[in-house]
């Protein structure tokens, strides 16, 4: 995938710089006010402030659940006497959603400088970084960037000579969706299986190895440097007053032009689809849009005229921004399908731990398979419906509720095409996705 | 225990709470399902154990806690800790949709083959399901299919298709039994149960627990498969007789009412299996494997006929004859049993103590490989009742011939392990045994007698705690019970005394 230089307008914290095959590199990253922000905490601020200027700041989680940052870091307590850690969270599994890719890729130095500044500030010894198991270029960049680091004395004992020390692990998943969710990462980094586990107690309070643990994704913990290097008042001005900062959109689909955009929160969805990504392939309309990876609920075309790119609005448009994972799907698209290849990812990364989205996922793939193999019945729809709420908060994780709304989100919005394919047999689109492949004429070509 | 001891009470926090309006009290740091379950009232579980970790998997045990306003909130009760003051709702319209949805989902890929299952008839599942349920499966696709009879160990037969994943065997072994021994595999509707890479689940002697511990039909004793329907068994309380430990124990039996003349009438004696009695004084919920073989041990082949020098003889003759023979003793011995009860220990004191000297022999000694002792159950000594026998009477020294003098005329061997040729070939020799020995057909005088499971008493454990056990089945005519033996024997020590 092509990384797009972006001509959005709008401030820019991480994609204001040209990419170049060194630009990730320390040396470079320095250029780029690189580890000031490090300097400053670990010299001039202790811990608890690092805390209120992040908390001040309001910054949100990035992972999909938008929970305040620093909130989450505020419920730690400081000389507790128990060892706290910070957990990168880089398995980053959301179908749609690759932007802590670029992340890891394009600024590896920027997000482990987040991550020895979250540490200070939880006054950790020890710190995670969980990466996707299947990133290649990003582990790479990765590791180089924790070799340069301690090599250039960021990490390792007694960092800058503050007398502050921290070391940081690089584990790699074994490509299991549910390991992002944040208990079940923990569990695989304990070396178990990574099955989620219920709350109470929390993470916070017994996390990785029974001990307070905070899991940030990547895209929170990049930001903490440049809420450090600019000072809480000035990260506000930047997005809305509920949802400061910007927002790393990765879109993908029938989009004219994907990529990972970074985007000013508050920034015209419409203008986003149809401007900066140049709407939709080969001209179609746009049928609907999933906002932030398939776990959030699906808006069509209309519902997304006028809302703009924050928190509120998209849960005002009754949705999710979610981990910005967006999906465009262009007229003529059959959703019967749609629901169906989601339904199959959901039933394939079902951690089977707990009954309702154990039994439930599979259940819902079989009958949407038996639809669109032609047996649907009509009573597929209320049963199909009735599963994904029986999964709605009967879960230990929250991907188990998610994983319903995906389907029963599409059914609300395009029932009849379900009823269609029960009733004939076959899709309203005939099963065929009416975008015209862009590589079809040259085949022809070939053939000829 | 000093008369001064001072009994520590801690006192826990109470906290007010109630379910379904009836108002109650809980320890704080208790959760709903504990804190209910303390009240008698008993919420819905597969995979909560009091004795093992909460994975709160299963879902069956949602209840709601009420709202003073907005949404209603509900969660499951194995994992909620009670809070002052707290409402729980376990019987409202939407926990009853929950749990029916949930049983939906239990049963929708178990093959529910009731009929052929070993579980049947004490399944939760089964319970649950005209409980919470009631109604027909709402899927009308193929169930998923996985392994059926996987052996997970030489004794343990796993179905995976009846598996509900409640992942309570994999707790045991590694929060129990320490074995580690079991795991899961693979995700979603396709996982399953199996080894661990590293271990043998052979070698976890607790490993039968699992198939109590089983809510459903997926870990099968492979002695109990296809053997007898739990309905046609009964369960009496016993000991386990293995080890000084003295586990509680239900032996399971065919009930009366079941009994079969037409079949082999071996079927109506036999132990059909051993499962444990809760007794937080002595083996909590959990037995190792050796109490489940008691069969083996109790059904070896039997002595059911009285002899003298090896010669069949009426019970009541063989008796009057090693009566005659202790009465006109000048120098006799007895080597006592470790496996009598209580009350046979003391009715052999009460008949034979002024005259006749008795050493404690140990009946049974560790087979070879058997654990010697454990974290956890298994003690040393492998006879149920040395300490009450030892109360009476000195132990056997290591020199047998230290406690058989040469000119000793008569010596009563009551139990098993004691070799007859340790014994001086002049002396007339006793013999009490339940079980067919060579040695019994040498005796001067054999009397058969009775087995544990045919007989009530109480064993002394190594703690000194005494446990009850009773009889299973009845004794046949030809076979004498010790304890009533022991007076008979003496008539003719008291006769002539006061002659």
């Amino acid at each position: 995938m092509s990384i797009v230089a972006t001509e959005l307008s709008g401030t820019k914290f991480f994609m204001n710089f040209p990419v170049t095959d060194t630009s990730h590199t320390l040396a470079e990253y320095r250029t780029r006010f690189g580890y000031q922000a490090l300097e400053k905490a670990l010299r001039e601020m202790s811990p608890t402030d690092v805390t209120k200027e992040v908390a001040a700041a309001g910054l949100l989680g990035h992972g999909g659940a938008a929970f305040p940052a620093g909130r989450k870091w505020g419920v730690v307590k400081l000389g507790d006497g128990e060892p706290h850690y910070v957990c990168m969270n880089a398995d980053e599994g959301e179908p749609g959603t690759f932007k802590d890719r670029w992340l890891m890729e394009c600024v590896p130095h920027m997000a482990l400088e987040g991550l020895i500044i979250g540490s200070y500030a939880l006054q950790g010894r020890h710190a995670f970084i969980y990466i996707r198991g299947e990133f290649d270029l990003a582990y790479r960049r990765m590791a180089e960037a924790i070799e340069e680091a301690y090599a250039a004395g960021l990490l390792g004992e007694n960092i800058l000579g503050t007398g502050y020390s921290l070391d940081v692990v690089l584990y790699r998943g074994a490509g299991s969706y549910v390991c992002g969710e944040a208990s079940a990462m923990l569990a695989s980094l304990e070396g178990k299986k990574g099955w989620p586990r219920n709350r109470p107690p929390r993470l916070t309070v017994k996390g990785l190895y029974q001990k307070p643990t905070v899991v940030n994704n990547v895209e929170t913990l990049v930001n903490v440097p440049v809420i450090l290097r600019l000072g809480a008042v000035e990260f506000k001005k930047v997005g809305t007053p509920k949802s400061p900062g910007t927002q790393m959109i990765s879109i993908s689909g029938h989009i004219a032009k994907p990529g990972v955009y970074e985007v000013e929160y508050g920034y015209l969805w419409t203008k986003f689809i149809y401007e900066d990504c140049g709407g939709i392939q080969n001209g179609k309309a746009l049928k609907c849009i999933i906002p932030g990876g398939v776990s959030t609920k699906i808006l069509n075309a209309s519902e997304i005229e006028g809302v703009t790119l924050d928190h509120n609005s998209a849960v005002a448009a009754g949705s999710q921004l979610g981990s910005g994972g967006m999906i465009a799907v262009a007229e003529g698209t059959c959703m019967v399908r749609l629901a169906q290849v989601i339904q199959r990812f959901y039933h394939h990364e079902s951690c089977g731990q707990c009954t309702p989205c154990r039994e439930g996922m599979g259940w819902m793939e079989r009958i949407l398979n038996r639809i669109v193999a032609g047996g649907g019945r009509p009573e597929d729809i209320d049963r199909l419906y009735q599963i994904s709420q029986a999964n709605d908060g009967t879960t230990i994780c929250s991907l188990g509720d998610s994983a319903g709304y995906a389907c029963s989100a599409i059914m609300d919005h395009y029932r009849e095409e379900f009823e269609y394919y029960i009733t004939n047999g076959r899709s309203m689109y005939d099963g065929n996705l009416t975008v015209e492949d862009p590589f079809a004429s040259a085949l022809v070509g070939v053939a000829s | 225990m000093s008369e001064t001891a001072v009994v520590s009470v801690t006192v826990k926090k109470m906290l007010d709470f109630a379910i379904d309006g009836v108002a109650m009290q809980a320890e704080d740091g208790q959760t709903v399902i504990e804190a209910a379950r303390a009240n008698g009232v008993n919420i819905p579980h597969f995979c909560w154990h009091p004795q093992l970790s909460v994975p709160g998997n299963c879902r069956i045990c949602m209840v709601e806690i009420e709202q003073e306003s907005g949404d209603p909130w509900f969660d499951i009760a194995c994992n909620m800790p009670v809070t002052a003051g707290m409402h729980v709702l376990t019987n409202t319209e939407m926990i009853k949709t929950l749990r029916q949805d949930t049983m939906q989902f239990i049963t929708l890929n178990h093959p529910v083959d009731c009929g052929i299952c070993n579980k049947s008839g004490e399944c939760m599942l089964q319970d649950y399901h005209y409980e919470l349920n009631g109604a027909a499966s709402r899927s009308r696709d193929p169930k998923t299919h996985a392994t059926k009879f996987f052996p997970l160990s030489d004794r343990i037969m796993l179905d995976n298709e009846r598996c509900i994943m409640c992942t309570l065997c994999v707790r045991f072994t590694n929060e129990v039994s320490g074995s580690k021994a079991l795991g899961a595999v693979n995700r979603g509707d396709h996982a399953l149960i199996r080894p661990a890479e590293d271990a043998d689940f052979n070698l976890d002697v607790y490993s039968d627990n699992v198939i109590d511990l089983c809510p459903v039909g997926a870990l099968l004793s492979t002695e109990l498969l296809d053997h007898a329907r739990v309905w046609y068994l009964e369960s009496t309380r016993s000991v386990c007789p293995g080890c000084e430990r003295g586990c509680s124990i239900d032996v399971w039996h065919r009930k009366h009412e079941w009994k079969l003349n037409a079949l082999d009438p071996r079927m109506n004696t036999r132990i059909d299996r051993v499962t444990p009695h809760e007794n937080p004084e002595v083996n909590g919920l959990w037995v190792c494997n050796k109490a489940r073989d008691l069969a083996h041990l109790f059904e070896r082949p039997r002595a059911e006929q009285a002899m003298q020098r090896g010669v069949a003889a009426d019970l009541a003759v063989a008796t009057t004859t090693a009566a005659q023979l202790i009465g006109a003793a000048r120098k006799p011995v007895a080597i006592v049993s470790s496996w009598g009860s209580n009350e046979e220990l003391s009715a052999f004191h009460a008949a034979f103590g002024a005259k006749v000297p008795g050493f404690v022999k140990a009946d049974h000694l560790p087979l070879a490989g058997e654990i010697i002792e454990d974290h956890l159950l298994i003690k040393p000594d492998k006879n149920p009742n040395r300490k009450a026998a030892l109360a009476l009477y000195p132990a056997l020294p290591e020199r047998v011939s230290d406690a058989l003098p040469a000119d000793m005329d008569v010596v009563l061997v009551w139990g098993e392990g004691f070799d007859s040729a340790l014994i001086p070939s002049g002396a007339k020799v006793i013999r009490l045994c339940s079980y067919a020995h060579a040695d019994n057909a040498g005796a001067d005088v054999f009397i058969p007698i009775s087995v544990q499971t045919e007989r009530s008493g109480h064993y002394t454990n190594f703690a000194g705690v005494v446990t009850a056990f009773n009889a299973c089945f009845p004794v046949k005519p030809s076979i004498a019970h010790a304890e009533a033996l022991f007076a008979a024997l003496s008539a003719d020590i008291t006769a002539g005394s006061s002659a």
